[in-house]
């Protein structure tokens, strides 16, 4: 029997290759890149080195280098062997080039206009403005907007261009001019400073709460016992109906919704003849969009606890009913003392399982309102989709993003942790009977 | 059930809390072969013109029939994937003997109820560094994994209901336990691995937020990308034709769903996301 212990391994090891790769290294990303300042603009494998009008902000800003910085972003013209190669290359006047090499070969001036008065002085000038412009571009030599792989070619470059920097100002330098990511704290600064980040958690408090109390378990729990209470055929007919906007697919379910509350759609005309004016219904203000919100997440997230109390009912023997029947209960005393005491470990389940659902999930909210109007059911899940992934704001912050998610990362592992502990976790490892 | 009570107060009621559901999906069919007029609710003629997405490609987005090409076999790769791995791992941890056996067995349970979309962001950057973003490869692999924790789960559940006794005759009969697998084992839990895999591809078709964050190419495009694209574009507004690309992409579903509803009625009671 020995081998069967390689079988069990061998088995096992593609659904582990799978967890490993998409769960643990996720996690442990999520928690090394919520300390970085990654995004769009620093790209996500390395950076390179280089001045320029961004990198130097902080440069005067927080390191008081001002002088430096102005230094730094100060272009030269120098009449050099490759500027006029490059000048002869753009199509600069051939004879000027010439006549510019002989003249001014080696020589540097501070500004482009000191350039082109030399241009001017040639006794083969060229005609036009222009085309003295053209030649005098090519001579413009700066760090700036210059990328460097290594901060020792970088301060190679500044030192060809006579700048002398002391210890304290090489440090700052390559700290401000590089521009890939860095590890950092700002994001969790920036999480506890924002007003935004309070006005989020509110509005994800509300959310799952109102969901998980109105439809996941107390709508779940009137369709329960409604159909629990009549004959097998509508019951199944209710059943199946209520279990199809689970099936739906989300895109397609919003859709639905959306037809319902649009300006030329059902709740619009409806409602017209009574006085009221078409309009956006989901969106037109923060409670009607709530309103839609709870509507959509609920109604889904009903048909699971409809299931599972269901098949909890079902399990209760029937003479039970018939007994208290027959003693003269009415119906809520049965549903009282007899449906909900067995209901008791089933909502739990719903409760806790459904409160982890609804604080990560976000599907139907994007869908629906994208978090509008003006950011009202912007719940925590949805900001960091909106900070680190939607294309709609310019500039992606994945560190960011990665920070607000570990929040819901370390709420997600705890709760899944008392999940473990509260349901039964000894009877389902029964040691196997072969061995 | 219980004789002695009316029952049709209460199926009145939840009739009244039904009918809008009930209405909103027979509009959905009803307006994608009907016109109606402005400020009405009562279609007035018979029209095919909003399914004609099925033979012209709307500007700017690739043909329907490519996004189906893609959904199909999206969700076709999950679900075979999905079915592979989770029949051997769950048969592994139901019957054989592993070291840290219950560790396994935890940690599949905490995976099952830990948020996946959590980790989005990082699977993003992931995919990115792997060169698979914008393929079809990386968001089959991504969401297989993330179904795995559940087919194992449901999997695990169906190979404990086997009985020991055709194992040990297998045994017996000097098979080995991989042939007492394949042979023995598998055929006893086949309604289990067609209810998997019809609840895996009706969750790798209805797919959303994966695909667009992960393949959101117009080449590598799912069908819920496509129709979402749709309604976000502003400069083209027309609730007819986003209704056929749906009834369209539904039409699976709907067939899966009538077929095999009390299969997957026992499999979402057993827990998924949402």
């Amino acid at each position: 029997m020995g081998n069967s212990k390689h079988l069990g391994l061998y088995l096992l090891a593609p659904a582990g290759i799978f967890v490993i790769l998409f769960f643990l290294a996720p996690v442990i990303l999520t928690g090394i890149f919520g300390f970085t300042n990654m995004s769009t603009a620093t790209g996500i494998t390395g950076g390179s080195y280089m001045v320029s009008e961004s990198s130097m902000r902080p440069l005067r800003s927080h390191f008081g280098e001002e002088a430096l910085a102005d230094q730094l972003m100060q272009r030269v013209y120098t009449i050099d062997e490759a500027g006029l190669q490059a000048a002869a290359e753009a199509g600069g006047d051939a004879a000027a080039i010439r006549e510019l090499e002989a003249r001014f070969l080696g020589q540097s001036f501070d500004r482009r206009r000191d350039v082109e008065v030399a241009i001017k002085s040639l006794n083969a000038r060229p005609s036009s403005t222009r085309a003295i412009k053209l030649i005098s571009a090519e001579f413009e030599r700066s760090v700036v907007n210059t990328r460097f792989d290594t901060p020792e070619e970088m301060l190679a470059a500044i030192a060809g261009f006579g700048i002398v920097l002391n210890n304290a100002q090489t440090e700052a330098l390559v700290d401000v001019a590089y521009t890939g990511w860095t590890f950092t704290t700002q994001n969790f600064k920036t999480m506890l400073e924002l007003p935004d980040t309070k006005k989020t958690l509110i509005n994800t408090l509300f959310y799952v709460f109102a969901t998980l109390i109105l439809f996941n378990t107390g709508f779940a729990l009137v369709l329960s016992i409604s159909t629990h209470y009549m004959p097998s055929r509508p019951a199944g007919f209710f059943r199946s109906i209520w279990l199809l906007p689970r099936v739906t697919p989300p895109v397609l379910y919003v859709l639905m919704w959306k037809w319902l509350a649009w300006d030329t759609g059902f709740l619009s005309v409806i409602l017209e003849p009574l006085g009221f004016a078409p309009r956006n219904w989901m969106l037109d203000t923060p409670a009607n969009a709530w309103t839609f919100i709870i509507l959509i997440n609920g109604i889904v997230g009903a048909s699971m606890g409809m299931l599972i109390f269901s098949s909890a009912i079902k399990a209760i023997p029937p003479a039970l009913f018939h007994a208290s029947e027959v003693d003269g209960a009415t119906r809520r005393q049965q549903i009282w003392h007899i449906i909900l005491p067995q209901l008791r470990w089933p909502i739990l389940f719903i409760t806790i399982y459904q409160t982890l659902s609804l604080l990560t999930s976000f599907e139907y909210i994007l869908l629906a309102t994208d978090g509008g109007p003006g950011g009202a059911t912007e719940v925590w899940a949805l900001s960091t989709y909106l900070k680190a992934l939607s294309n709609y704001g310019g500039a992606l912050q994945y560190g960011y993003g990665a920070a607000l998610s570990l929040v819901l990362v370390v709420i997600g592992i705890s709760v899944s942790l008392i999940y473990l502990k509260l349901f039964d976790f000894k009877n389902l490892t029964a040691p196997p009977k072969i061995e | 059930m219980s004789g002695n009570y009316r029952k049709w107060p209460i199926i009145l009621f939840l009739g009244v809390l039904t009918a809008p559901l009930i209405l909103m999906y027979i509009y959905l069919f009803v307006d994608t072969i009907t016109n109606t007029p402005p400020g009405s609710m009562i279609p007035n003629e018979f029209t095919l013109e909003h399914w004609r997405l099925l033979t012209e490609t709307i500007p700017g987005r690739p043909s329907i029939w490519l996004a189906t090409w893609n959904t199909f076999v999206f969700a076709t790769a999950t679900t075979a994937i999905v079915l592979a791995v989770s029949s051997s791992a769950g048969y592994a941890l139901s019957r054989l003997q592993l070291p840290a056996r219950s560790f396994f067995l935890g940690g599949i349970m905490v995976l099952h109820a830990f948020p996946t979309v959590t980790l989005l962001i990082a699977i993003f950057l992931i995919l990115q560094m792997l060169g698979l973003y914008n393929s079809l490869i990386g968001v089959i692999l991504v969401k297989s994994a993330l179904e795995l924790p559940f087919g194992i789960w449901i999997m695990k559940g169906f190979y404990d209901t086997v009985p020991w006794e055709i194992e040990m005759a297998g045994i017996q009969d000097g098979a080995t336990r991989f042939q007492v697998w394949t042979k023995l084992v598998l055929p006893q839990v086949k309604p289990a691995i067609l209810a998997l895999g019809i609840f895996s591809f009706l969750a790798g078709w209805s797919e959303f937020v994966l695909p667009l964050v992960l393949a959101p190419d117009n080449k590598v495009q799912v069908l819920s990308v496509y129709l979402a694209a749709l309604i976000a574009d502003d400069q083209n507004f027309d609730m007819a034709l986003f209704k056929s690309v749906g009834v369209f992409y539904v039409i699976p579903v709907i067939i899966l769903f009538v077929f095999f509803q009390n299969r997957l009625m026992n499999i979402y009671s057993g827990g998924t996301k949402g």
